[in-house]
């Protein structure tokens, strides 16, 4: 692999780029751009960042309820006595959860998947928190599932895989409005936008 | 004189990944210059003007900036969304199907414009279809003959004898259709029936869009759908995602009706 002038002398270098260059979006340009620029940090500043690795690596789990990401977990959400525990809205990732609660609109609780189905990225219903969410689903006390998958080709055949597997089930199965524009990501709309899509959501 | 720094093409967009904070790593398939990958920048905003057009299956038409590393889409215009395809899970999971073989049997840097043309043809005979089995068969085998993987369906592959009525064999690895007589030098070696010889000709002088509707057991459908499933895994090298999801999706539906 062509990775220009790298100092031999520095196998400590040579594995920081190595590392940075496993990171998504970062070729080996990049990496030893980023690899350069950590060593001119000064070293507690690097520190601190090698630390917040390793704590999220230690602290972060996943919820063994929402499946969203946590350091203690039922997580603080699920935690929450004041929530009403009918009523579960499924996402995709943890950034949407955040961008949902931004609402103050929605005082349920949540599911969060990891992921969308996409075979062409190899990702399969397997791969993703569903069996979670249908066994959550099987304790009997919801009384709505909130869909709230991206309106992205994958989110609506997750959305639709869900239903399927849902079919014949007491459970009402509700979905944000569409008002967000086809092909575009819950965690780039404005408050508004989402406000509205959550107020419209409708009957399947 | 150095190339134009954009260009203009039409291509059937096939699967993309983030990118950055808010960009895609788009896959798409084109007309001619076979597959290519490009950065759409800021696509994941809802407000972008590209969003909504790069969704997977959907037929546009980019404006592409070439760059020193990836290239970028600077444009981009659907030519056809595909509606009737995206309205319910087994159709979309057929498109699947078709995008992933064309993202599988698809060369970079290579133009391939039957192969194009196959894939919008067959996005088109299986949208809303209620009955897409024949067109997604067609597509099996008119797909391998576009990448110059063409079975030999009307001779033996060892002795080059015309077939003759009755059962034979099929071979993926040597090409084609062998009679009993042979002996087959590899492993994955399939009984071929008359019937089967029959379908799979039939598939090889059609095309996915105009088919003929021909009467069909489910044994036989099962036997020709094997026989182009392990062919073309044979020729990716991989197990074809998109068939796998249905299959599960058929065997939950299945089970859900009978717990
Ligand atoms: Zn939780
Ligand atoms: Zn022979």
């Amino acid at each position: 692999m062509s990775m220009g002038p790298l100092p031999a002398a520095s196998p400590s270098l040579a594995r920081l780029v190595q590392e940075l260059h496993k990171l998504p979006g970062i070729g080996p340009k990049s990496a030893q751009r980023l690899a350069y620029h950590l060593i001119r940090l000064p070293e507690d500043e690097a520190l601190a960042l090698a630390d917040a690795i390793t704590s999220v690596k230690r602290n972060v789990i996943f919820c063994q309820d929402c499946q969203n990401l946590t350091d203690i977990s039922p997580c603080s959400i699920c935690q929450e006595p004041r929530r009403n525990q009918g009523q579960i809205c499924v996402v995709e990732d943890p950034l949407d959860v955040m961008a949902l609660e931004r609402t103050h609109c929605y005082d349920g609780l949540y599911h969060v998947l990891h992921g969308v189905i996409s075979p062409l990225n190899g990702v399969t219903a397997h791969d993703l928190k569903l069996g979670d969410l249908f066994k959550r689903l099987e304790a009997g006390s919801v009384e709505e599932l909130v869909i709230a998958t991206n309106p992205t080709l994958e989110g609506e055949a997750t959305s639709m895989y869900i239903r399927r597997h849902l079919e014949g089930r007491d459970i009402r199965i509700t979905h944000l409005a569409r008002g967000l524009p086809v092909g575009g990501s819950l965690e780039y709309s404005d408050d508004q936008t989402l406000r509205r899509a959550f107020q419209g959501r409708q009957e399947l | 004189m150095p190339p134009p720094r954009t260009y203009h093409c039409d291509a059937l967009i096939l699967k993309h990944i983030p990118f950055g904070e808010s960009g895609l790593l788009v896959t798409f398939y084109t007309a001619d210059r076979g597959k290519v990958r490009a950065v759409a920048r800021g696509a994941r905003r809802s407000n972008s003007k590209l969003v909504g057009h790069l969704e997977p299956l959907t037929q546009a038409r980019l404006t592409i900036r070439r760059g020193l590393n990836l290239d970028d889409v600077e444009q981009v215009q659907a030519i056809e969304s595909f509606g009737a395809l995206k309205d319910d899970l087994d159709s979309i999971t057929n498109g699947f199907y078709v995008a992933e073989l064309v993202d599988g049997f698809g060369a970079e840097n290579g133009a391939n414009h039957p192969l194009y043309q196959l894939a919008i043809e067959t996005l088109h005979a299986v949208a809303g279809e209620s009955q897409p089995y024949l067109p997604l068969r067609c597509f099996d085998l008119q797909l391998l003959n576009v990448s110059g993987l063409k079975p030999e369906l009307y001779r033996c592959v060892e002795c080059r004898r015309e077939l003759e009525p009755g059962r034979h064999r099929f071979s993926p690895a040597l090409g084609g259709a062998m009679c009993l007589d042979c002996r087959p030098t590899d492993a994955l070696v399939m009984p071929l029936s008359l019937q089967a010889v029959k379908v799979l000709r039939l598939l090889d002088r059609s095309s996915p869009g105009s088919i003929q509707p021909v009467r069909m057991g489910q044994n036989l459908k099962r036997e020709v759908q094997g026989l182009l499933e392990v062919t073309l895994e044979y020729w990716l090298d991989f197990q074809i995602r998109s068939n796998s999801f249905l299959k599960d999706l058929n065997r939950e539906s299945r089970s859900a009706v009978y717990t």
